[in-house]
């Protein structure tokens, strides 16, 4: 018999994806347990987000697997074209971006109902008073009836993230949410994600953030060329990283901070 | 030159106001129809049917690729021809301006179609949206909203063009007035005020542009 608490949520194989004659993941294979929370990181180019993307189901891969919560998820074809993705598991998976992605033409409220009303059948009165709830909980109570244009960034990703947990995600993937936030805007969207690890939410973040990475990481890879280099818990992959690439990365990076 | 005398105007001034309204009524029809044509044909220009493609790009091209006139001369004389039956003038008007504006519509559809990022689709998928309540509750509203100064213009654009029907005898403002200036001799009266009649309608319409661009700018910057 299966340990639920052990059994992987999700186990990548082999994973490869090409953009034209570019390599961007050469054969990733990692596990993830629930409760996890994974923050990769890595500089530029490196795989990080395109990874994100792959778990996310928005690219056709090229080679490899992916199971979440002991079903078939992701597989590639023959071609990338081929790739057979099952969009039953996709809706288990949350995702928020760097870019808002929120629906402009939308107000706050709309864009939290518009999934689990068109998506599960809820009723519009029911998914209302859940959206409400969260807002509250995320201190943005007086916003129900604001256009994504008069928020402010942090504002608009708490409302995306939000949106994402309308859906009652067994996995949220955060994309350098914070990347194009200015500065003092940084700590009100990473409260947020804060409070969702304190819940045991499993996620998987890609940040350049290493203040918040440390705070939240239950697991850290260090992710570069392609390839997961580095993979261990925080105080070791940040603390004393044992790979000479890692190390290198982590210099740089603190340095530009101090 | 025999001095300005503006009261010829008022001689006529019944007569102009059914040029107008002819005018207007035209315009309004063609505008209506062209705009769902146009939306439409924006649709297939994007679509990933390689015949869809084709053809609409085929109709598009060719009505942005020959003078307005010339589309008018020929749904008025030879149209009927081919069809073996005669049809009204209004009805050749509307036929020819409709399809024009049609062609020129879906260029603007097409754009905004365009212009809608590629995250706003990346969203829909990370939210389970099927791929109709995408369409009708993401792309199309965006799409519309970022058309409407576009086509705004294009509807100015009509209006304007609208006087060449007058060439093949139809009784529009244009027609009227120089009919007027023809047989009173006082052109310049008469064309200046129908100047200043067009004129005046289209330019609270330009100005509306502007301001309804920048409406619309701003709500969708995110």
């Amino acid at each position: 018999m299966i340990d639920r608490a052990t059994a992987p949520l999700v186990s990548v194989s082999g994973l490869q994806k090409a953009y034209g004659a570019l390599q961007v993941l050469q054969g990733i294979d990692l596990t993830m347990k629930p409760g996890e929370r994974l923050v990769v990181i890595g500089p530029s180019g490196g795989g990080k987000s395109t990874l994100l993307r792959v778990m996310m189901g928005l690219e056709n891969i090229n080679g490899g697997s992916i199971t979440f919560a002991g079903k078939p998820y992701i597989h590639a074809g023959a071609t990338p074209a081929k790739t057979a993705i099952d969009v039953q598991v996709r809706r288990s998976i949350g995702m928020v971006f760097q870019h808002y992605t929120l629906f402009p033409h939308l107000n706050v409220l709309q864009n939290l109902i518009l999934a689990p009303c068109k998506v599960r059948g809820e009723k519009k009165s029911a998914a209302t008073e859940r959206a409400n709830t969260l807002l509250i909980r995320f201190g943005l109570g007086q916003k129900a009836t604001a256009f994504p244009s008069q928020l402010s960034g942090g504002q608009k990703q708490r409302v995306a993230i939000a949106r994402a947990l309308m859906l009652d995600p067994k996995l949220m993937l955060f994309d350098e949410v914070t990347s194009a936030l200015d500065p003092e805007l940084v700590g009100e969207v990473e409260q947020v994600i804060l409070q969702l690890a304190r819940q045991n939410m499993p996620m998987m973040i890609v940040t350049h953030d290493m203040w918040f990475a440390k705070n939240i990481a239950s697991r850290v890879l260090f992710c570069a060329g392609g390839f997961i280099v580095e993979d261990g818990p925080p105080e070791q992959v940040l603390g004393a990283p044992k790979e000479e690439r890692t190390k290198d990365f982590i210099d740089r990076v603190f340095h530009i901070r101090q | 030159m025999a001095p300005l005398d503006f009261s010829v105007l008022l001689r006529f001034q019944d007569a102009l106001l059914t040029g107008l309204l002819t005018t207007l009524e035209l315009t309004l029809i063609c505008i209506v129809l062209g705009c769902a044509i146009g939306f439409f044909v924006g649709l297939a220009r994007t679509s990933d049917n390689r015949i869809l493609r084709g053809v609409s790009g085929f109709y598009v091209e060719f009505f942005r690729g020959t003078p307005v006139l010339i589309q008018l001369f020929w749904i008025f004389f030879c149209l009927p021809l081919l069809l073996g039956t005669e049809l009204s003038n209004f009805t050749s008007a509307v036929i020819a301006l409709t399809l024009y504006m049609g062609a020129i519509t879906s260029e603007t559809f097409r754009a905004s179609l365009r212009s809608i990022g590629r995250e706003q689709y990346d969203a829909c998928v990370a939210l389970g949206l099927p791929r109709w309540t995408q369409t009708t509750s993401v792309v199309l509203p965006q799409a519309v909203l970022r058309a409407i100064p576009t086509l705004l213009s294009n509807c100015i654009s009509l209006f304007k063009e609208s006087a060449l029907v007058s060439a093949v005898g139809m009784t529009d403002l244009m027609f009227i007035g120089s009919n007027i200036s023809n047989n009173t001799a006082r052109p310049v009266e008469v064309l200046t005020a129908v100047a200043l009649i067009y004129f005046v309608i289209a330019f609270p319409l330009t100005r509306a542009v502007t301001f309804i661009e920048q409406r619309i700018l701003t709500k969708l910057a995110v």
